[in-house]
């Protein structure tokens, strides 16, 4: 049947191609590109390729999922506000690094300006891990090491300037010890370092569950603010002595100067995607909740965190030098 | 490249040209890895790899330099002899004008001019074989990734395609 | 007996009707974009991940598998007849397999990587069914450290690929580093050879890169010669290998398959860095290394099967650990969790049915390639009949639409451009591409492993000689530098190698 219908569409296709030009099609016409900052394989990245292609179904138009990723998960979003046209072909996710990196560092981007927000979507659960084989049964032997081999203890995370970075350094600094900071590329590469042990810790979002799960990594914290009932055992931040929580919210945006009609579709198919109850399900698989707001309250909601990590930087002396 | 002439004069070996554009770029490497900062060692900088692959690509510039100096080399007349180098660049000229007219135009309405220039700019192919050709491959071409594998190629301002 | 119990009920999920189906459609899509120059497996399974979602968990992965394999199969056609790499672990097919195909020897060549590679395909699922999870140790066994000594390793490798001058080859390897570099860096974020261009921001595409080099440089070199005008100037002789090929062949589908498919395991580029080393290996072993870089089989045989074992192996680390080595197999992956599947450790014992139904439709869809494939080389080499003056068209216009399908963006045929008159600068001077690109894969490897195993060590480079498998690495690097550097001293490199050889 498959090869039977050929020729039927190719004549369908040259008729579809003289009547092509009876009318503009409305957006969407072709695949729209979303950049997910991670490696493909984190949790972000299966999280975001599930409610994409419940946003597609919404859309009638492929949403295709385009790692780019490096430097905390800023690299993509930086491409895509430096390179994309604003026609709704391309949107990417925007973590929080974002909004922290440039007050840390010289960047290419100003998140107030060079970006369109579109919908925020959810945030996620952190952790710290080690390896089952490490002699490390409890975040207190790791402060107890620390202190006697000040920097020897390493830490994976997905890149500088993440939550993982930042939340460590504040612990390090509230604990009175030194650890050193190994930038990967997001969850897929700390997994394999921390298994391999590599590195003696690892600081990310839950991709790390099935190896938990299955015995390989031992969970040493989570940094909800209450415990994970997927894991009633282990401590969260708060009950270990450092009065934090991290969930580092996420949505997505666009480049700059996109027209309202377009985002106010492309957040019509996402809100409706984090609806979805097998998109909520997948989302369950990594202790992630949705977290929907709209596209006003998500501009509101950038400039309140953009404040807030002002002051975290600020206290971390991580802030960038005014020269 | 056996049976090539031999420089008559040391300026005029390609060798040696090639070796000095490597060294060129070797010494822009350098700077822009010492511009992108080294960083320390325990913990290199954005210009770390770029200083020292810029180095070696000095040593290996270097090395192609000598050789061409004490061992000459071909010609460039020699290399480019019995070659009508007009043809070349007739194809990159077609390549450069297709790429600009992709988006305006759309694909189909850009490619088939360019197949009937290249089929008939270079060994002329007779018009009875170049017109089914220049039609039909690249309406071929559009068919399987529109249809087949879904993907869109540009339209144009005319939405042809 | 567990084992073929789970192969029975595997092939008793491959073999229902409507998962036959999709294993058909899967390994023909594969193919045909396997065939196309610039279009992947990435971008079509990407787009077709929708059209998976539709069927069962099996179906659709089963699917997806097929376009992967079938990509795999496809890739190596176009090295062979028109030099132009269908991917970048495909590069090394170009060297002996387009000189082969320019001696009538298309057939032998098409035919040895088809066969090649089921053998090798074939080979690597069995160790998947059989050794799986004890394999998965080898994927995390390689930290920064080993990755940066590996990618060492995997550049002075390159220097085998050449036939002309060491200093050059290194000098566009280097190169090749520095090109795959540009963009922002994968670190700090910060943008490094941009020059102000903001597409510049995001690197430059190893696709352009490549269609350029060897697809458009090619046509120009082509074009300029007055005599020389159509691919083969001898007469097609057969159109399979024939006894002597494969006695030629056999050492090297067998140590390229071992050698796939344990560094397929690695995250990373497995699958490149396993089809040079493959062509290395065999370059070294000869007893007439001359011949390679002029057609010799071995030469394709070694590669093919190389990087099809590295497409099996690469599944281990994802069935078992739940970490995809590879950006295809990061598809699967997701395709695993839409389905409401958790790739992980428990994977095999949770769901035994599904991972065996793959493993066995694989074996399946391998089949199929074999039998869509071997007749399909009679029809590429009739392709070969066509007078350039045809078929060179042809090639731009698959070229230009495969780089600009691959990103949707212009500035990539722009890129292109430049490199095919980069490219033909190049070979007029001697300089040839295939080191380039292959350090243009591996440079940004190479950094990051190095940057990460610096932070690691807190500076001390001593930690390269420390860990066993990083200083093995390196060992085995200096081992093949210093060899074929020595008789490169005195004159005539090639002949004294095959003294050496005799």
């Amino acid at each position: 049947m498959f090869l039977g219908s050929r020729l039927m569409i190719a004549v369908a296709a040259i008729g579809a191609l003289v009547s092509a030009g009876a009318g503009a099609q409305e957006y969407p016409t072709k695949p729209i590109t979303l950049i997910v900052p991670w490696p493909a394989g984190g949790s972000t990245d299966i999280a975001m390729r599930a409610i994409a292609d419940s946003a597609s179904k919404h859309l009638g138009q492929p949403v295709t999922i385009d790692n780019k990723a490096g430097g905390g998960g800023t690299v993509g979003p930086a491409t895509m506000a430096a390179a994309a046209k604003p026609d709704g072909y391309t949107i990417a996710q925007l973590p929080i690094t974002v909004f922290r990196l440039p007050l840390m560092q010289e960047v290419s981007w100003d998140p107030a300006k060079d970006f369109s927000y579109i919908v925020h979507l959810t945030g996620y659960t952190f952790g710290v891990t080690t390896s089952a084989e490490s002699p490390f049964k409890s975040w207190k032997d790791v402060v107890d090491y620390a202190k006697q081999n000040p920097g020897k203890v390493t830490y994976a995370t997905p890149g500088a300037g993440t939550s993982l970075h930042i939340g460590m350094e504040q612990m390090a600094s509230m604990a009175g010890i030194k650890l050193t900071q190994v930038p990967f590329k997001g969850g897929a590469e700390t997994n394999a370092a921390v298994l391999g042990q590599h590195t003696m810790l690892q600081a990310d979002s839950t991709g790390w569950r099935p190896l938990v799960d299955a015995g390989k990594l031992r969970l040493l914290m989570v940094w909800t603010s209450a415990r994970s009932p997927n894991f009633p055992d282990v401590p969260t931040l708060k009950e270990l002595g450092y009065p934090m929580v991290y969930d580092s919210p996420f949505g997505i945006g666009g480049p700059k100067g996109m027209d309202p009609k377009i985002v106010a579709k492309l957040h019509d198919a996402f809100k409706k995607a984090i609806e979805d109850p097998a998109v909520i399900a997948t989302l369950a698989k990594y202790d992630m909740v949705p977290n929907y707001k709209s596209t006003e309250d998500y501009k509101k909601f950038v400039a309140e965190v953009t404040e807030s990590e002002r002051k975290v930087i600020d206290t971390l002396g991580l802030a960038k030098k005014t020269n | 490249m056996n049976g090539q002439t031999k420089a008559p004069s040391k300026l005029n070996n390609s060798e040696l040209w090639g070796g000095l554009i490597g060294l060129a770029l070797g010494v822009f490497v350098i700077w822009s890895g010492l511009k992108l900062k080294l960083g320390t060692i325990n913990d290199p900088g954005s210009g770390y790899v770029l200083f020292y692959t810029g180095i070696l690509m000095c040593v290996f510039a270097a090395t192609i330099i000598a050789a061409a100096i004490t061992e000459g080399g071909p010609t460039f007349a020699s290399r480019w002899q019995d070659a009508r180098w007009t043809k070349p660049l007739l194809v990159i000229l077609c390549l450069i004008a297709f790429s600009f007219a992709l988006e305006p135009l759309g694909f189909l309405l850009s490619a088939i001019p360019l197949m009937v220039l290249l089929l008939r700019a270079i060994d002329p192919v007779r018009w009875s074989l170049t017109i089914p050709l220049a039609v039909l491959t690249p309406l071929g071409v559009w068919w399987v990734l529109k249809r087949l594998l879904l993907i869109q190629l540009p339209s144009g301002i005319f939405e042809i395609g | 007996m567990d084992v073929l119990l789970n192969v029975a009920q595997g092939f008793g999920v491959a073999l229902q009707p409507i998962n036959l189906l999709y294993c058909f459609l899967g390994v023909f899509i594969g193919t045909l974009v396997g065939v196309l120059p610039g279009i992947g497996p990435i971008s079509a399974m990407s787009l077709l991940l929708p059209v998976t979602l539709s069927g069962t968990p099996e179906s659709g992965i089963i699917m997806m598998a097929g376009i992967y394999y079938g990509s795999m199969y496809g890739g190596s056609t176009t090295s062979i007849l028109v030099n132009i790499p269908g991917e970048a672990a495909s590069v090394v097919t170009c060297i002996d397999g387009h000189q082969m195909a320019k001696q009538g020897r298309a057939g032998p060549a098409l035919g040895i990587s088809a066969l090649g590679s089921f053998i090798a395909g074939t080979f690597s699922l069995l160790a998947l069914m059989l050794i799986a999870p004890s394999l998965a140790s080898v994927a995390i066994a390689f930290g920064p450290a080993e990755y940066f000594s590996l990618m060492v390793l995997g550049l002075v490798v390159l220097t085998f690929l050449t036939q002309g001058s060491m200093a050059k080859a290194l000098l566009m390897a280097c190169i090749g580093i520095v090109l795959g570099l540009v963009g922002l860096d994968s670190i700090t974020a910060m943008p490094r050879l941009t020059f102000g261009r903001l597409e510049l921001i995001d690197g430059i595409g190893l696709v352009p890169v490549v269609m350029g080099l060897f697809g458009v440089a090619e046509v120009l070199i082509n074009t300029e010669q007055v005599i020389k005008r159509d691919i083969i100037n001898t007469k097609i002789t057969q159109l399979l290998p024939n006894r002597a090929d494969w006695k030629a062949s056999a050492g090297p589908v067998g140590r390229g398959t071992l050698l796939g498919f344990f560094l397929g395991i690695l995250p990373g580029g497995g699958a490149v860095v396993s089809s040079f080393a493959s062509y290395a290996l065999e370059k070294r072993l000869s007893k007439t290394p001359e011949r390679f870089g002029k057609g010799a089989i071995e030469g394709v045989a070694g590669p093919e099967a190389a990087n099809n074992a590295a497409a099996g192996g690469a599944f281990i680390p994802l069935m078992t650990l739940g970490i995809p080595p590879n950006v295809v197999m990061a598809l699967l992956l997701g395709a695993f969790v839409i389905h409401g599947l958790q790739p992980g450790p428990l994977l095999i014992t949770q769901n035994p049915g599904l991972f065996w139904g793959i493993v066995a439709s694989m074996y399946i869809g391998n089949v199929m390639l074999l039998v869509l494939n071997l007749p399909l080389i009679g029809m590429w080499v009739q392709l070969l009949k066509l007078p350039y003056n045809i078929l060179f068209p042809l090639i731009i216009l698959f070229t230009i639409t495969g780089v600009y399908c691959s990103s949707n963006n212009v500035f990539d045929v722009y890129v292109m451009i430049a490199f095919g008159v980069i490219g033909y600068f190049m070979r007029k001077l001697g300089y040839e591409p295939a080191p380039l690109v292959l350090a243009f894969v591996l440079g940004p490897l190479l950094e990051n492993n190095l940057r990460k195993s610096l932070i690691l060590s807190q500076g001390d480079l001593l930690t390269f000689v420390q860990r066993p498998i990083s200083a093995a690495c390196l060992a085995l690097a200096v081992v093949l530098l210093v060899g074929p550097l020595l008789p490169s001293l005195r004159k005539k490199r090639e002949l004294v190698a095959l003294d050496e050889g005799a």
